[in-house]
């Protein structure tokens, strides 16, 4: 017998994301008592169950790449509605163990032009890095920079590896104790954004901890 | 640098009072959503598993907001229930409608923001997630509450002006606006000023919908080489833009390209081959290239994929009974009108259809007594006011003309043409209906004399009116109307001639309901005409002018 292998992982695929955004949802229902016995496990658990779906977009993005199917749609949208909302999803996954703030410096246009689902990929990720080595905060902010669009992820970690700096400043690829995935993938989503010869670009650096920035021309 | 407080800055979405409907195949979801949506102070909130109980709950409830799952489990997807839903109009453009996918190509389907959803939902997402989506279509439907309001009475003037407003006092909103003043402006023919809001649009950033919007009206313009460097542009840079290729298609059928055409239809087929109404045209396309493999594969995923859909016809099955017969498949459309038994039973347009079919098969096999009865039987329900599509109507013509009955062929022939004097297609299917007899000579008379009153009428009637001579123009189309009833084109002038002259002369009522009648006609025998949401508004004007209140949609 022959099998559809394509077939089939598409069915799994869709299964796996079905379970994993039931567990999610179901997970977001389940509200803390303010007993740590049993509002420690569940916020963890919670923790876990956004990096599984982290892991899984990045196998699926993967796979697109690999197909050349990364084109990012374009569309218009509010900078500041998507820094909130995923402020608000951090808060929530972080309760009150870090503070997370946003911040839109006054000449940030109110909507920018870009793939709303690829952005918030990258900068998830970035997030949930942060939420990994902070000590005490993360700031999400918007700003220009140099008429591009400036989406940045800043910490007060120790900021990142000095291996990894320099492997993105020279746009090579990297090993890291994970999988390094994610900071690539940033890569490859900002570089997808090109208008009229411009592309975008990823900027790792350290300043008071990791400050991760995407740039949208 | 300013901080800005979340939840504070903007209105705050008041959920208890709202009605919402969960569909989703998968009983866990929908409690979870259920769970979810509670948490946000919503307390009416119903669900359904699939298409058809959506569609029965959405009849019998007004809903605020449908979160919709892609993937439903009885053979159509969120986005045929959005179109069906919309084009019933069970639903208004105030409903939020959110499609749940688990893959963002799906974004890709929808070519108007009439069929696109509010948002997407891309599967996993958690409940913070959901609350913003929800918090910003929400506000933005609150936005727009005028917009919409007044392009559902039909009032595009206001709703055009409306749409300026808001890009002045929420440019937030800048691009929503201006995506829904592009569609505005080509439903009122005005594709001018369309084409010159896409390019504003392009300016700032050169989004699919906004090249797909200026290809459009360009071809509206008959500017279709122009159209069609465009659209070539597009499906490079996209090429998994489906609704770029059915575009395609009709602006290669405009420069006379029928089988690229057909090769567009069929790419975007292949992408995306639920959609009844691509089936039904790579179906016709086919046909008419004589390509019959294509066209009856085309037809049969047609009714294949529209089993429960309000897109097929009865015509459908004609069609697919055409290509059949024509490939001498005698049994294949005995059996596809038994497979269709129960929808083609159920209205005398499909008894019709079902008739003329049997008339085709018992003809070219040559069984004279069968074919009679057939034919006796498409009498009879004509008699009783059954009407089919034209093609089976002149399908029905030839079947008379092979059997003897060249009277009545004649006269369901002089039917059809007086009803599609402009349809150069059918025209010349009547014509080889003749030929086929050796009656050629008989047929060119036929059709000469069949269309010569109509189009000396509507001529005329058209040449009065931008004389501005309205009283006699009206006259004119009303004579034509009574010629060619079911004629678009003729009905069309007529509705618009008459409400110029109320425009002019004052208000006479019979003339008014006449207009509005002819109104109503012209959307069924051309749905989605591009005049038909001009003259819709037109009737409105007049009617707020006038102080009538007009018969309420059901
Ligand atoms: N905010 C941060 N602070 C310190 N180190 C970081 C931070 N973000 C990422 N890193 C480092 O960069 C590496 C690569 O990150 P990433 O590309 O997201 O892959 P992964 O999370 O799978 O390791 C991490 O393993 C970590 O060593
Ligand atoms: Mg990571």
């Amino acid at each position: 017998m022959m099998l559809d292998i394509s077939g089939l992982y598409a069915s799994l695929m869709h299964e796996v994301k079905n379970t994993l955004g039931l567990m999610s949802i179901t997970l977001d229902g389940v509200h803390p008592t303010g007993d740590p016995e049993h509002d420690a496990p569940l916020n963890e658990t919670r923790l876990l169950c956004q990096r599984v779906a982290e892991r899984l977009q990045q196998a699926l993005l993967l796979y697109k790449a690999v197909n050349g199917q990364l084109s990012p749609m374009v569309d218009a949208y509010s900078p500041a509605d998507v820094l909130g909302e995923l402020r608000d999803e951090a808060q929530a996954l972080v309760r009150d163990r870090l503070k997370v703030t946003v911040r839109i410096a006054d000449d940030v246009p109110l909507i920018w032009f870009f793939d709303r689902n690829l952005v918030e990929m990258a900068l998830v990720n970035a997030i949930h890095n942060s939420i990994q080595y902070a000590r005490d905060r993360i700031l999400l902010e918007a700003s220009l920079d140099d008429g591009a669009l400036c989406l940045a992820v800043k910490d007060d970690s120790d900021g990142y590896p000095e291996h990894i700096l320099e492997c993105v400043r020279n746009d090579q690829p990297y090993r890291s104790q994970g999988t390094g995935l994610g900071l690539q993938f940033a890569r490859l989503v900002a570089q997808a954004h090109a208008d009229r010869g411009r592309e975008g670009e990823l900027r790792l650096t350290n300043e008071d901890g990791a400050v991760f920035r995407l740039l949208l021309p | 640098m300013s901080l800005i407080a979340f939840g504070k800055a903007e209105t705050d979405i008041d959920y208890s009072a709202m009605r919402a409907l969960v569909v989703d195949d998968y009983p866990g979801m929908r409690s979870a959503m259920r769970i979810a949506l509670s948490n946000f102070g919503l307390t009416k909130i119903d669900m359904s598993a699939n298409a058809t109980e959506v569609l029965f709950k959405v009849q019998h409830n007004e809903y605020d907001l449908i979160l919709c799952d892609f993937n439903l489990g009885d053979g159509r997807d969120g986005q045929q229930v959005l179109e069906e839903l919309r084009h019933r109009g069970l639903i208004t453009l105030d409903t939020a409608f959110i499609m749940v996918t688990a893959e963002s190509v799906y974004e890709k389907v929808a070519a108007t923001a009439e069929l696109a959803p509010d948002d997407y939902l891309i599967k996993p997402f958690n409940a913070e997630i959901l609350r913003h989506r929800l918090d910003g279509i929400l506000r933005r439907k609150l936005a727009f509450a005028d917009i919409y309001r007044y392009f559902a009475g039909g009032e595009l003037e206001k709703a055009l002006e409306c749409c300026d407003l808001l890009i002045k006092e929420k440019p937030k909103y800048i691009v929503d606006t201006l995506r829904f003043k592009g569609e505005l402006l080509n439903a009122m023919g005005r594709f001018e000023e369309a084409e010159a809001l896409y390019k504003q649009v392009i300016q700032m950033r050169a989004i699919p919908w906004a090249r797909l919007g200026l290809a459009r009206t360009l071809h509206m313009q008959k500017k279709d080489e122009a159209a069609e460097e465009l659209l070539h542009d597009v499906l490079e840079d996209s090429p998994e833009l489906v609704s770029a290729y059915d575009l395609m298609a009709e602006v290669k059928l405009a420069r006379n390209d029928a089988r690229e055409a057909q090769a567009a239809l069929e790419k975007g087929a292949a992408i995306s081959g639920k959609t009844v109404r691509r089936q039904q045209r790579l179906g016709e396309v086919a046909f008419a290239n004589g390509d019959l493999d294509k066209a009856r594969a085309a037809f049969s995923a047609a009714l294949d994929k529209g089993r429960h859909s309000i897109f097929v016809t009865p015509a459908d099955y004609g069609n697919l009974c055409r290509v059949q017969v024509e490939q001498g498949d005698m049994n294949g459309a005995l059996d596809t009108l038994k497979k269709g038994k129960m929808a083609l039973h159920s209205s005398p347009e499909g008894q019709l259809v079902s008739a003329v079919v049997q008339g085709l098969v018992h003809t070219k096999s040559g069984r004279a007594a069968e074919a009679g009865r057939a034919l006796d039987e498409a009498v009879r329900l004509r008699n009783v006011g059954a009407r089919a599509d034209e093609q089976s109507m002149l399908d029905l013509a030839g079947v008379c003309m092979a059997n003897g009955r060249l009277e009545e062929g004649d006269a369901i022939v002089r039917e059809v043409a007086r009803n599609a004097h402009d349809s150069d297609a059918l025209m010349a299917k009547a014509r080889q209906l003749y030929e086929a007899t050796g009656r050629g000579e008989a047929g060119d008379q036929v059709l000469k004399e069949a269309t010569a009153e109509v189009r000396r009428l509507n001529n005329e009637g058209v040449m009065l009116a931008h004389k501005s001579d309205y009283a006699a123009a009206v006259e004119c189309m009303l004579a034509a109307s009574r010629e060619a009833p079911f004629n678009p084109r003729v009905i069309m002038n007529t509705a618009w001639v008459i409400l110029k002259r109320i425009d002019q002369e004052g208000m006479d009522h019979d003339l008014f309901a006449e207009a509005r009648r002819l109104i109503e006609e012209a959307g069924r025998q051309s749905p989605g005409h591009t005049r038909i949401t001009g003259l819709r508004s037109h009737l409105k004007q007049v009617e707020g002018r006038f102080g009538i209140h007009g018969s309420k949609k059901k």
